[in-house]
């Protein structure tokens, strides 16, 4: 019985002429208002964490 | 700086009947843009009740102007004006602004807008996708028009959609 070949090819990104990543927005649009607020708060917070890590450190 | 909690902030405000309605990027968010933010902004109704209300919220967020080291808090005569009151909170950073796009304030506003769910059954009122991107074409700034793209992207796949 032969293996049927495995697909490994990742789906290709849906970018826009305008260069906007449509498959994100679908993404986003699946979740409730909420669920995407949430998504929003979490990437802040992560972003400030990093921001405060390296407050202290001198620019190079 | 403290954590963004916006939908906290909203919950909150939802829960004292204050009426405002959710403009700016997180209006955008709100809609399903994939954008973000770093602060909450809201036109608050400039009546004396509603501006009581909002004022009992503020309190409770522990809000303080966010560029003034003397850690002011708003009063009522702050918020009954057109002005923009641009805050701190335990809850993160919330704009309150008495009007915003040519001088529109909370009832020019309204009929604009649209009704969002929140968990626990609380409503909230925000610009519409096609107001939000007028408001921004409008404002012409370098950071509205930025943001264009993905916000027209965003009501087209809604519109796609069944």
């Amino acid at each position: 019985m032969g293996v049927a070949p495995r697909d490994d090819t990742p789906a290709a990104p849906d970018i826009d002429e305008n260069g906007v990543d449509r498959a994100q927005i679908r993404v986003m649009l699946a979740l409730t208002p909420e669920e995407r607020l949430r998504r929003i708060e979490e990437f802040v917070e992560s972003a400030l964490e990093i921001r405060e890590l390296n407050a202290s450190r001198a620019l190079r | 700086m403290p954590p963004a909690r916006f939908a906290e902030i909203l919950r909150l405000l939802a829960a004292h009947d204050v009426e405002f309605v959710v403009v700016g990027m997180t209006a955008g968010i709100l809609h399903g843009a994939p954008v973000t933010t770093v602060d909450l902004d809201v036109v608050h109704r400039r009546t004396r009740e509603n501006v009581v209300r909002l004022l009992e919220v503020l309190a409770e967020l522990d809000a303080v102007y966010r560029h003034d080291p003397r850690r002011l808090r708003p009063g009522e005569s702050h918020l009954i004006g057109p002005g923009h009151q641009l805050l701190a909170t335990t809850h993160g950073d919330l704009d309150c602004l008495g009007t915003i796009d040519q001088d529109r304030g909370y009832e020019d506003l309204l009929g604009q807008t649209v009704e969002l769910s929140l968990a626990g059954g609380l409503a909230i009122r925000v610009l519409s996708l096609p107001a939000l991107i007028e408001a921004k074409e409008r404002a012409g700034r370098p950071k509205d028009l930025a943001a264009l793209p993905v916000l027209k992207a965003t009501l087209d796949e809604m519109q796609r959609r069944p």
